[in-house]
């Protein structure tokens, strides 16, 4: 079977709320001529917001002029986006899913971005810094329907 | 940059309507955040917020309405969420956050939906 990939120039940005418009249209660009819906397109928007968001709430304090970057694959099979920081590791695969009853019978306001990014992505890697690679790596992946 | 702002006016049988233009996000989460605590601190409990203006929103955007929703209630008011666009809606579809908020689908439905309960 033969595949192909589009990979896209990566995207760096500092540890700011102010950039994530950015994030959000660099993913909006690269994701606009492929296989998904409008709705699954946003929802990959949001999800990368909402991890990019993630990494810059507790980098920032720690690492403000270390840039996050973002590297896109888009091929036949899946899209994957991989987020690249340099903070302290997290690995969002070990929060426990909320409890959306007891969520919101406690009203709390925090803690949602995590559980929109399960629920939008279809799968989530990550690997933390290493002495041979020194930063973080979240990688983001929505499956072609028909090839999942 | 993000761009966010709000226009309050007010509607009839002391509704207040917050319209929400632009972008909500982990940027201007805080911003809103502080406005829609003056606009409770100045007394106001029957609150429709109208998102036919607003872009975008993530969770940091839902988030405000957790904060405030709870005293809001206790005082007896309540914070309705209306005209939303098909993208901001399924923010609050994907959480299931119509278990506790009412969402209607235009700003007179929730004006509406205030009469109801006098």
């Amino acid at each position: 079977m033969t595949t192909s990939s589009n990979h896209l120039a990566p995207l760096r940005i500092l540890p700011r709320t102010e950039n994530l418009e950015r994030i959000r249209a660099y993913v909006g660009s690269a994701i606009v001529s492929t296989f998904l819906t409008d709705g699954e397109r946003n929802g990959i928007v949001l999800a990368v917001d909402e991890a990019v968001a993630n990494i810059v709430t507790h980098a920032a304090a720690l690492c403000p002029t270390t840039e996050i970057e973002l590297r896109i694959v888009v091929s036949d099979h899946d899209i994957a986006i991989e987020i690249r920081d340099q903070s302290a590791a997290f690995d969002l695969r070990d929060v426990d899913q909320p409890d959306m009853a007891a969520y919101f019978r406690e009203m709390r306001p925090g803690g949602l971005g995590i559980a929109l990014i399960r629920r939008v992505m279809d799968q989530i890697d990550y690997v933390p810094a290493s002495a041979d690679i020194p930063f973080n790596r979240l990688i983001l992946r929505k499956h072609h329907r028909s090839a999942s | 940059m993000s761009t966010f702002t709000t226009t309050v006016r007010h509607g009839e049988d002391d509704v207040v309507i917050v319209e929400l233009h632009g972008y909500l996000d982990a940027h201007t989460a805080s911003e809103f955040e502080r406005e829609l605590r003056t606009i409770i601190q100045a007394g106001a409990l029957r609150i429709i917020v109208d998102f036919s203006d607003l872009e975008y929103i993530s969770s940091a955007g839902l988030g405000v309405f957790m904060v405030f929703i709870e005293d809001v209630r206790r005082d007896r008011g309540d914070i309705l969420l209306a005209s939303m666009r098909e993208n901001v809606f399924s923010v609050f579809d994907l959480l299931g956050f119509q278990v506790l908020f009412t969402i209607t689908t235009t700003v007179d439905q929730a004006q509406q939906e205030f009469r109801s309960r006098q």
